[in-house]
């Protein structure tokens, strides 16, 4: 009863939210869908999960996009009963930590650190927080954890810089570790939304879907999308970065032709 | 109406080149501005605008590129108001142009150099300060100066002040400019407004404005006519270099400024015929003052985050 309960209250709060409203509407589409062709086949898995969308749109327009990540168990979810970790993994790239330094009492950019191949986003979820649900070891070799990914460096010798780096990237979150707990609605449903923010980097994402019974991966489901530029954002960065000479004429003629088209809109007397 | 209101005073946007999301209305907010401040004092505004932007969280690649870019459109239509008077010294414009040309590929070689050794973000300030804190201070000090001197004497009048530019070698008559000087000051003049325009993403009015009237000692009359076809040449070619070389301009956010710019520099235009030279010089320089301490202040107190991540290039 308190489950359907859930479900509803779920529901309604969702509709008030159009975009998500209609994911949600759609997910359960596809989850009743599964659900029936469930006992057809001959072996019923453990876990089924899929997302809202395969495919991330940066446009001019773009402010971030949710993600929603959603599935069913065989087994109840919830407290006794199997638990689920969400693991999303943006592509792989090189960044540099640099330290600010005072000299002659101005603040300036002092040693550095390379770090050579990190995710430019990761997020992490489970229905209760992954440490609680996992072995330490067993979590580490999975990369379960912001704390397990490698963060290999070279440069200057310092602690500091691997600390800075996890706490730059959590803050701009791009790097998000329980954001929100993964809702489980009707004690086999639990959806996750995954929170993309306007400064992910396109390429693919892969997402992994895990089962959990008591502290062991018993079932994984991996899924993946893909984020890239469409429309003039895509255009504007493509002729930017492939013909430059080109972009550069077009800039000076737009920004000229655009300063001289607005006076004479906005001439006055 | 009220709904699609606040739709669009919190439309993002998102910036193809900075890879971020923007409010435009406030982007075209702080083009208005910086489009008024610079219509009142009749200078680009650059200075003012690519400060702003590194404040607004823009990278500094991307705020001193786009901001020469957005420069050069918000001079063309004064530089074509200015050339319709016939105030513009085309032969000496083109000398500064010249030296221009070649300040603006130094400046950028240089821009690109200290990109690579991650110190933009502190030069441009300490760039900023320098050369904001000295014109700033000069401006003030000598308008100060003139208007005391103006209120002892009345106004004096006189064609201009001979300086030490007018004993070099190389010597050319300016027509218009109604000189007779060498070609070395006005070339060495624009090269390093070439360069102080790649480096902080400004046309250079502010500093250009000064040494012509001090330096190379031309009437007041084309001063801003001649300076504005400078401004324009020397952005395009940053703007051009710039786009090139370091990747930095975002033509979205160059148009968006300039639509707020454009309108808010006519209406600035029309309230700065209302100012007297001395006391316009007097009010440019202390704004100038303010934006070299604010960044000056930016450099000397205790960062809020020691480190700052950036993607390796």
């Amino acid at each position: 009863m308190s489950a359907r309960r859930g479900l509803f209250y779920a529901l309604k709060r969702r509709a008030r939210r159009p975009l998500c409203g209609r994911i949600f509407v759609g997910a359960l589409g596809f989850l009743i869908a599964g659900l029936l062709s469930g006992p057809v086949s001959a072996q019923p898995s453990e876990l089924v999960a899929r997302l809202s969308t395969e495919r991330v749109s940066i446009t001019t327009a773009f402010i971030g996009e949710s993600i929603l990540v959603f599935g069913s168990t065989e087994q109840p979810l919830g407290p006794g009963g199997d638990e689920v970790i969400v693991l999303a993994r943006g592509p792989q790239g090189p960044f540099v930590v640099r330290r600010k330094v005072n000299v002659l009492g101005l603040w300036l950019n002092g040693p550095s650190a390379r770090f050579g191949d990190v995710p430019v986003f990761y997020a992490v979820a489970g229905t209760r927080p992954p440490w609680q649900l996992l072995p330490e070891q067993a979590r580490q070799e999975r990369g379960i954890g912001i704390d397990s990914i490698p963060l290999e460096f070279t440069g200057a010798r310092a602690p500091g810089f691997r600390r800075a780096l996890v706490e730059l990237k959590r803050s701009s979150r791009l790097w998000q570790e329980d954001p929100s707990p993964i809702e489980i609605a009707g004690s086999r449903l639990f959806n996750f939304r995954l929170f993309l923010p306007s400064t992910v980097q396109p390429g693919t994402y892969r997402v992994e879907v895990m089962l959990v019974r008591a502290r062991r991966i018993v079932a994984t489901e991996q899924l993946g999308f893909i984020v890239q530029r469409t429309g003039s954002a895509a255009e504007i960065e493509k002729v930017a970065s492939g013909q430059p000479v080109i972009y550069a004429i077009l800039c000076i003629l737009a920004a000229a032709f655009a300063g001289w088209a607005g006076s004479v809109i906005f001439r006055r007397g | 109406m009220a709904a699609s209101l606040a739709w669009f005073l919190h439309l993002q946007v998102y910036l193809p080149i900075a890879e971020m999301s923007v409010d435009a209305f406030l982007l075209v907010g702080v083009g208005f501005g910086v489009g008024w401040l610079s219509g009142l004092f009749g200078v680009g505004g650059g200075f003012l605008l690519t400060p702003v932007l590194i404040l607004l969280g823009i990278p500094s690649t991307v705020a001193v590129a786009s901001g020469a870019n957005q420069t050069l459109g918000a001079s063309v239509s004064g530089l074509m108001a200015q050339a319709r008077r016939g105030n513009v010294d085309w032969q000496m414009g083109g000398v500064l142009v010249a030296g221009g040309l070649f300040g603006s590929v130094a400046g950028v070689q240089l821009f690109a150099l200290l990109r690579r050794l991650g110190q933009v973000d502190a030069a441009v300030a300490i760039f900023y300060v320098v050369v904001l804190g000295s014109v700033g201070l000069l401006m003030v000090m000598e308008s100060v100066r003139a208007i005391s001197r103006r209120r002892r004497h009345g106004d004096a009048h006189r064609l201009h002040n001979h300086t030490w530019a007018h004993g070099l070698p190389f010597k050319v008559r300016f027509r218009k400019s109604r000189l007779y000087i060498s070609v070395i000051p006005p070339l060495g003049v624009g090269f390093v407004i070439g360069v102080l325009s790649a480096v902080m993403g400004v046309g250079g009015g502010f500093m250009l404005v000064p040494a012509m009237i001090y330096i190379l000692g031309m009437p007041t009359a084309v001063v801003i006519g001649t300076s504005l076809f400078q401004v324009v040449c020397v952005t395009a070619m940053v703007t051009f270099l710039q786009a090139v070389q370091v990747g930095g301009v975002d033509i979205v956010l160059t148009l968006l400024l300039l639509l707020g710019g454009v309108a808010g520099a006519q209406f600035g235009a029309s309230m700065g015929g209302r100012l007297r030279g001395e006391e316009t010089r007097a009010l440019l320089g202390t704004l100038v003052l303010a934006v070299a301490a604010s960044l000056l202040w930016d450099l000397l107190r205790l960062p809020p985050s020691l480190f700052s991540v950036g993607p390796a290039l």
